[in-house]
């Protein structure tokens, strides 16, 4: 995992021990780092869980990046190309932590390349409008923060820091979106329109993103034992719809749930239910744009090729 | 996608290494894939250096640290005491270490060696009261670092980026004061 | 300041700047789409820095048409057409492979620290002040750039066919960048801008040798061939136009709404 070793050195203790030791370290509360021993299980749950999240930054800068050429002055343009910079960050952040329990990014890059891995499907859905570049910054990357706050606290180490690192940075992302919507609801009328055509498409998807419920969870149990996940699924949707639903509202946009209510006996907004057909359709790839997705990275991948290539003849070549 | 050329890979992997201020050790910052050393310390800096403070970025293939637990020393002292310099063939090795749970690997300092092994037992005799829970050695000589000179092109540029600065998004403040008028009205 | 040599100082400010938005904006195409990751990132950069000197040079251009600058600057980049932009051909190019782009990039990388090395002793001291500082900026695009081309064009067959390609296609163009205008020679002689032979003479200086190195040979009889065949500024090619169209798509939508 660090590199250069002489001869392995022979750990004596049991699978059992070792296995005691590693739950008893999580259940105090320290973080397990690169070179300790875990159980398999763990290592495979944080490898698949690690690498998805790397994944889902990278794709996530597709729709994004789209509008780029496109947005309107100049200030827009240097935040919006400085976020999609930053989820390529956050993707080489990730990969590393990744790589700290054995993976490696040939092997997760096929993953992604080949289908068999996931990322978050919520990249899956078109980005129709400017507006949307607000949407996603306010409503996805809100999302993406109290997921990652949660996170944050992950028993393995260098999870648990990337998450950190990557918290501070999307909280510029959901400012910049913030501003975006809040310019625009504020706005021309046209501007309005536009915005709350956005929100009616990124709101469901949003909700989306924090899973199914936490009885359709499978690994939720194994998660929650080994201090990678704290909080569930359905708690983190209700704390979103909580902070985001009445900021939306007060700047005269409506939410697309005729569901949707305030309950003060428990000081929560009430929701609808989501479209779960929906939601695992776009899971199992049929999503409108996960064969654009993944053709665009398979492109770039491919493109870059004879890249990749050259500069490792040259390396080979110019060796000190 | 699932037959990729052979020749094809992600290139190596750089420990990149870094100095927030001249009076600070350099610390590991995380890692960048590049196909040399000179690629990975211009990448280094695009990765690691878009926010933070920084007067120095030292880069090192990742295959040429050699490491150790203080887990894996505990287990088998032997290793150590059988360890004898053989020569006075001697170069400089880099002495890192991991001093809690948490922190990240830090600059200790330096130590003459035959080889890797011998680095880590010069540095752990050099250095008795540091409590490492890894230690990591390797050359100097394969470690490619940023120059003095480098602060103002490569590192002083990320600061006058302020268009990330938070402080820049006055739309949230009328968000806010649109809620308060209208939880007053309301009142 | 008499009036002439102001509105001379403008265009030429509003060449440089249109050259480096134009770049930027080719330059930011690449988002998501690089060879490797860490490019991703690092040319996010060079995109970043381009379009924030364009900034620089726009708002030079602003306070002297004293002109807000923030308004100036949006309107200069999204309510011109293609005749009123200043930037070389060169720049509006679609961004090709990652030979052209790179190639592109070293092309105009070594002639803008040219420039900018003699921008910083300009007589104009706003003007020497902000190339003094930019020039900071492009040391690393500069060692960035040519760290790319030294190694595409001696990497492997493929590398240096798509290098070699590239730099055919860009040496008909690069000339137009030491292609000096009218306005140019007042400022000259007002001791605020070099003298663009001057500049041409002392990038190809460097330019020549490094590519020779990198085994690129710039094509023979090509180029710079002297002032009948001065391609101006407001002639372009038609990727200008698709380019704006893009660029321009949704400020359009409404001019005098803020977004």
């Amino acid at each position: 995992m660090y590199g250069a070793t002489v001869e392995p050195i022979e750990d004596i203790r049991t699978d059992e021990e070792k296995l005691a030791e590693f739950e008893g370290r999580i259940a105090r509360g320290e973080k397990i780092e690169p070179g300790d021993w875990m159980p398999d299980e763990y290592r495979r749950q944080l490898i698949r869980m690690i690498s998805q999240h790397a994944h889902s930054e990278v794709v996530g800068m597709l729709p994004e990046g789209a509008f780029i050429t496109r947005a309107p002055n100049l200030r827009r343009k240097l935040i919006l190309i400085a976020k999609v910079q930053d989820e390529a960050g956050h993707g080489q952040y990730l990969y590393h932590a990744a790589e700290t329990l054995g993976a490696t990014r040939e092997e997760m890059l096929d993953a992604l390349l080949s289908g068999k891995a996931k990322y978050s499907s919520i990249f899956n859905y078109p980005t129709l409008s400017w507006a949307d570049m607000g949407a996603i910054g306010w409503l996805v990357d809100g999302a993406a923060i109290l997921n990652q706050t949660m996170l944050a606290k992950c028993s393995y180490g260098p999870y648990a820091r990337a998450m950190v690192r990557i918290c501070a940075e999307e909280n510029f992302h959901r400012r910049q979106g913030q501003d975006i919507v809040i310019t625009l609801a504020l706005g021309t009328p046209e501007q309005k329109a536009m915005m709350q055509d956005s929100i009616n498409r990124w709101w469901w998807p949003t909700l989306m993103m924090f899973g199914p419920h936490d009885t359709d969870s499978p690994n939720s149990a194994v998660l929650i034992r080994w201090g990678i996940k704290t909080k569930t699924n359905d708690e983190l949707r209700q704390t979103f719809v909580d902070q985001t639903a009445p900021e939306l509202m007060a700047l005269g946009l409506t939410i697309p749930d005729p569901d949707l209510y305030y309950d003060e006996t428990n000081g929560h907004w009430h929701f609808g239910e989501i479209n779960w057909d929906e939601f695992w359709n776009v899971v199992k790839g049929n999503g409108p744009c996960n064969a654009e997705r993944m053709a665009a990275r398979r492109q770039a991948h491919e493109d870059g090729l004879w890249v990749r290539e050259a500069m490792v003849a040259y390396a080979e070549k110019h060796q000190s | 996608m699932s037959d990729t050329h052979a020749s094809d890979t992600q290139w190596p992997r750089y420990m990149v290494l870094h100095q927030e201020r001249e009076d600070k050790p350099h610390q590991h910052a995380g890692t960048v894939h590049a196909s040399d050393a000179e690629m990975a310390l211009l990448n280094a800096r695009d990765v690691f250096v878009r926010r933070p403070d920084c007067v120095s970025l030292w880069v090192v293939r990742a295959d040429l640290i050699f490491a150790r637990t203080q887990e894996e020393l505990a287990l088998n002292p032997d290793w150590l005491d059988n360890i004898q310099a053989t020569s006075d063939r001697t170069e400089a090795y880099y002495v890192f270490a991991k001093l809690t749970q948490k922190a990240q690997f830090s600059h200790i300092g330096e130590v003459e060696a035959e080889n890797p092994p011998h680095a880590l037992k010069m540095a752990l005799q050099k250095y008795p009261k540091t409590q490492g829970l890894v230690w990591w050695v390797f050359p100097v000589k394969v470690v490619l670092k940023s120059t003095p000179d480098d602060i103002a092109a490569m590192f002083s540029p990320a600061a006058t980026k302020d268009f990330r600065d938070q402080a820049n998004f006055h739309a949230l403040s009328v968000l806010r004061k649109l809620m308060r008028d209208q939880k007053q009205e309301a009142e | 300041m008499n009036a002439e040599l102001k509105q001379a100082l403008i265009d030429y400010l509003l060449a440089m700047a249109d050259d480096e938005l134009i770049l930027g904006h080719r330059n930011s195409e690449w988002c998501g789409h690089a060879p490797i990751l860490e490019e991703d990132i690092a040319f996010a950069n060079i995109a970043l820095d381009e379009i924030g000197h364009a900034i620089v040079w726009y708002e030079l251009a602003a306070d002297l048409s004293r002109e807000e600058r923030d308004i100036f600057a949006n309107r200069m980049v999204y309510f011109r057409g293609a005749p009123d932009y200043r930037n070389t051909q060169m720049v509006e190019l679609p961004k090709g492979d990652w030979a052209f782009t790179m190639l592109r990039q070293y092309l105009f990388d070594q002639f803008e620290m040219v420039r900018l090395e003699k921008l910083a002793q300009s007589s104009y001291a706003p003007l020497a002040e902000a190339a003094a500082k930019i020039r900071t900026e492009e040391i690393y695009h500069l060692r960035h750039t040519q760290a790319w081309v030294r190694r595409l064009g001696l990497g492997t067959d493929e590398s240096h066919r798509r290098m070699q390609t590239a730099l055919n296609e860009l040496m008909r163009y690069y000339e137009q960048l030491f292609s000096p205008s009218l306005a140019d020679t007042l400022l000259f002689q007002a001791n605020m801008v070099p003298f663009q032979t001057e500049l041409m003479v002392h990038t190809l200086e460097l330019i020549v040798p490094f590519l020779v190195e990198a085994n690129l040979i710039p094509p023979r009889g090509s180029n710079f061939v002297g002032p009948n065949d001065v391609i101006y500024r407001h002639e372009h090619t038609e990727h200008l136009n698709d380019l704006l169209s893009n660029l321009q798509q949704v400020a359009r939508l409404d001019p005098m709404a803020k977004w």
